[in-house]
């Protein structure tokens, strides 16, 4: 059983803003930026753009697919965080209206949201003080690993 | 089992082998700005900042009341100049922007840019996301709060995109590279 910081001690960093083109993927390309930047860790702040089409993960386990073009971006939230190797691995989640306005929500899936025109993305660098290594600062987290 | 895959198109012009075009700076600025009632959103957000002399920021709109909204979808563009083209304004009347995104930069010719998506609830209560033209839309009778993040020393500016036609918002500075 490993342990899970529930409240993780930091500052912000750097800041980062991209534009994306046309083909590459959403979630993967936010990864790129963030090895392109030297970023490990970073919050979204501020993103739009459009997208082909637009697969979003469904609570059932499956893949809602928006069909456009063009799928509007216009609400993105999420982060990145790496591993103990660098890699790292972006979480987003959003909002996205197709060719008629029409909106849907939830978490893009990596690999399947290929931009579209162009996506704008602003990141800020998270820098997370190290954990104390105190039994105090552990918590108990029933199977999570970080 | 089918896997997934997706969708790629092919634009009108070359292929361009710059895929990320980034701009970095050590610190963002960070400003709560409250847009006026009465003002065009485009108005409320680039006077205020450019009194304080930021005219490149990704911005957070976080909701409010608008007297006024106009917004559009992107369809595929019928003349096939480019792969989508921007629809007609869709009126949504005093419509709720739920939530919004704007990015803040510069046009061609060096004049502001608001570049704005959102999730608007229109007069009619439908529940509906696109391209809000800021110019046209009038912010209601209560201050919107917005969070500005100003990214220090690079330029955001408009530039005509010969892969896809468009002319779209790039980061230009010291520290921007492909």
């Amino acid at each position: 059983m490993g342990d899970f910081r529930y409240v993780e001690n930091g500052r912000m960093g750097r800041v980062a803003y991209a534009r994306i083109a046309p083909n590459e993927d959403l979630v993967i390309g936010i990864e790129k930026l963030c090895l392109a930047k030297g970023f490990n860790n970073a919050f979204v702040r501020g993103a739009l753009g459009s997208l082909v089409d637009a697969s979003l993960e469904a609570s059932d386990g499956g893949v809602i697919e928006v069909k456009g073009p063009a799928v509007e971006i216009v609400s993105l939230a999420g982060e990145v965080r790496s591993d103990a190797n660098g890699t790292p691995s972006a979480s987003l989640s959003g909002v996205v209206a197709d060719p008629e306005g029409n909106v849907y929500g939830g978490p893009f899936v990596s690999g399947l949201n290929p931009i579209c025109v162009t996506f704008e993305v602003t990141l800020e660098e998270w820098l997370p003080e190290p954990a104390e290594d105190t039994g105090s600062s552990r918590a108990r987290t029933g199977g999570l690993h970080l | 089992m089918t896997t997934k895959r997706p969708r790629l198109l092919r634009h009108p012009g070359p292929f361009n082998p710059v895929r990320i075009k980034a701009g970095s700076a050590t610190y963002g600025i960070h400003i709560r700005l409250s847009l006026k009632p009465g003002e065009t959103l485009f108005d409320a957000m680039v006077k205020p900042l450019a009194e304080r002399n930021i005219r490149d920021a990704s911005t957070t709109i976080l909701r409010g009341a608008f007297e006024k909204m106009y917004y559009c979808v992107a369809p595929p563009d019928p003349e096939k100049r480019a792969v989508i083209a921007y629809s007609k304004p869709i009126d949504a009347g005093r419509a709720y922007m739920i939530f919004g995104n704007a990015t803040l930069g510069r046009t061609v010719e060096g004049e502001p840019l608001v570049h704005c998506h959102a999730v608007i609830r229109t007069e009619r209560g439908e529940v509906k996301g696109g391209h809000i033209i800021t110019e046209q839309s009038i912010v209601g009778s209560k201050p919107i709060s917005v969070l500005v993040t100003s990214i220090v020393g690079i330029e955001l500016r408009q530039a005509y995109d010969e892969e896809t036609h468009v002319s779209l918002l790039q980061p230009y500075g010291e520290e921007s590279h492909g």
